[in-house]
């Protein structure tokens, strides 16, 4: 099924190798402008290699169009300067430095339109308790205060599309919901929201489409509130 | 039994030896922080930094405050240059950590015969900075260059700090330090960080060459024991710290500075490595991060 938006991310046939594990089959996915696209499914299914292949960390096989343009021969980093950017599974913070000093990291690729600070500011008013551990070490963090930061982090480099990697995982089921819940906020602002998850309904509720991957493949796309209508992916993924 | 005086005397010159050991070790973090590449052509920066400002001088007839000036961003250029043709090209292509160490290993060797074909074979020196002395404290003499490398040590210590912590470079520098992956997928030009780092490296090299060579002599052949010593120092602070690689250096040159007098000069290399051994025994991290119960930062 087609996105009904503009596509803003194209993969087309994006296919990765570990060795001579075929860990991601040939891949095709959409995501529109301002759209939130689910992808689920369970350990080992090539969710985190797919996003890894996205964003060129991983070596892949295929094609990557974003906005229209072929963005196939970016390095990683020319790939977040064009708005994609990615938070990965375990948060990928720079956990030796301070709160502060990840967000001003996050705007790296920024131009001079925006002070730091400003953006800084924005974060804080999305996550108000970051501004708390302003000084703080990344590391010191809870596991909930640091996905907020390595969301927030992502955030500050203003993206086009956030792609997130199981944000939720080894969180309490409240902090988890609160952070979701942010993220359909952002996404309700326009933010194009890619987010990969094991089993998680709210992440449902929150998105437009679903790409269930399993075995390193796709094995279906469809509208989010279809799942229920089918028996034995509800049964797995909602409950 | 020990003459004190020299006892004293040789402590003071360790220190002097030691911080040069001291800038060697830091740049040696430099590039493995970034990268974890160690790099053993870091002893050569140190021998081009003598090598260049001599030339500088007696060549070019420059005054020894320009022509120091100059050498540090042409021996920095040879950073930028060693990390171009061949450690990218092998990063590239996703070599093996050690295959590229082995390549710089080579590339000092090739620098070493480049310099020989190029300048000669022969030890060179120039003055101190700064003519007069040395300063008499009871019976100890002090050479000015010793102060020159104390307050060039220190503010080198200074600036890295400034640019580490202050600027985007040196905050996107430790960030690759720390996680390159997640730095890449901030937009930071990984790759060109660790060019950075060798221009940082050598830049601290030359820094150490232009500083030390009024005191003994350069030669082509000088980057080695420099590069031995400045990885040892920087081992000893648990590698990839700064502050423990200078606080390593001034250790070790006390050390050796110590055993010459104690043991004759022979036992000047048996004391670096008896330490280095010792404090890998007790202290496997190095001696600072062992201090503070875990890694050095």
């Amino acid at each position: 099924m087609a996105a009904e938006t503009t596509p803003l991310l194209e993969a087309q046939d994006l296919s990765a190798f570990y060795g001579r594990v075929h860990a991601l089959k040939p891949t095709s996915l959409t995501v529109g402008e301002g759209e939130l696209v689910t992808v689920l499914g369970p350990n080992g299914a090539g969710k985190t290699t797919m996003l890894r292949a996205m964003t060129r960390l991983t070596p892949a096989s295929g094609r990557i169009f974003f906005k229209g343009r072929d963005i196939t021969a970016l390095a990683t980093h020319d790939r977040a300067r064009a708005g994609i950017i990615m938070v990965q599974e375990g948060r990928g913070l720079f956990g030796q430095m301070t709160v502060h000093e990840n967000l001003t990291l996050g705007a790296y690729t920024m131009d001079a339109s925006e002070t730091v600070e400003e953006r800084i500011a924005s974060v804080f008013t999305l996550f108000p308790r970051l501004k708390e551990r302003y000084e703080q070490i990344a590391s010191s963090l809870s596991g909930g205060e640091q996905q907020m930061l390595a969301i927030g982090r992502a955030l500050m480099a203003k993206p086009k599309l956030l792609m997130l990697d199981e944000p939720s995982l080894g969180l309490a089921p409240r902090v988890a919901s609160e952070i979701l819940e942010t993220l359909g906020q952002l996404n309700r602002q326009g933010l194009g929201i890619l987010l990969v998850e094991q089993k998680a309904p709210l992440a449902l509720r929150l998105a437009k489409r679903v790409y269930i991957l399993s075995l390193g493949g796709i094995v279906a796309e469809l509208p989010a509130n279809e799942i229920k209508s089918h028996h034995d992916l509800s049964r797995y993924y909602l409950h | 039994m020990v003459d004190m005086t020299q006892l004293l005397q040789s402590l003071v010159n360790g220190v002097g030896v030691g911080l040069i050991y001291g800038l060697v070790g830091i740049g040696f973090c430099v590039i493995y922080n970034a990268s974890g590449i160690v790099n053993f052509a870091q002893g050569v920066f140190v021998m081009l930094g003598g090598m260049v400002c001599h030339t500088l001088l007696t060549r070019l007839g420059l005054p020894i405050y320009l022509a120091a000036i100059l050498t540090i961003p042409i021996v920095a250029l040879s950073g930028i240059l060693i990390e171009i043709a061949v450690v990218r090209p092998m990063w590239n292509r996703g070599a093996a950590l050690f295959a590229i160490i082995l390549a710089t290993l080579a590339t000092q060797l090739m620098i070493e015969r480049i310099t020989i074909l190029t300048l000669g074979d022969q030890p060179r020196s120039f003055d101190e900075f700064t003519s007069g002395g040395p300063l008499k404290i009871g019976d100890i003499a002090i050479g000015y260059q010793i102060f020159w490398i104390l307050g060039c040590g220190a503010l080198m210590v200074g600036l890295l700090w400034l640019f580490f912590t202050r600027t985007t470079a040196g905050r996107a520098l430790r960030a690759c330090s720390q996680n390159r992956e997640a730095a890449a997928l901030l937009g930071i030009p990984v790759s060109r960080m660790l060019m950075l780092s060798f221009a940082l490296s050598a830049a601290l090299g030359a820094v150490a060459g232009i500083l030390v060579t009024p005191t003994q002599v350069t030669a082509y052949n000088v980057g080695t024991p420099f590069g031995v010593n400045g990885f040892i120092a920087a081992i000893i602070g648990g590698f990839g710290s700064a502050a423990g690689a200078l606080a390593g250096g001034v250790l070790l040159g006390v050390l050796q500075a110590v055993a010459i007098v104690m043991f004759g000069a022979g036992f000047k290399n048996v004391a670096a490595l008896s330490v280095l051994l010792l404090v890998l025994f007790i202290f496997p991290a190095g001696i600072f991060a062992g201090l503070q119960g875990g890694k050095a930062h």
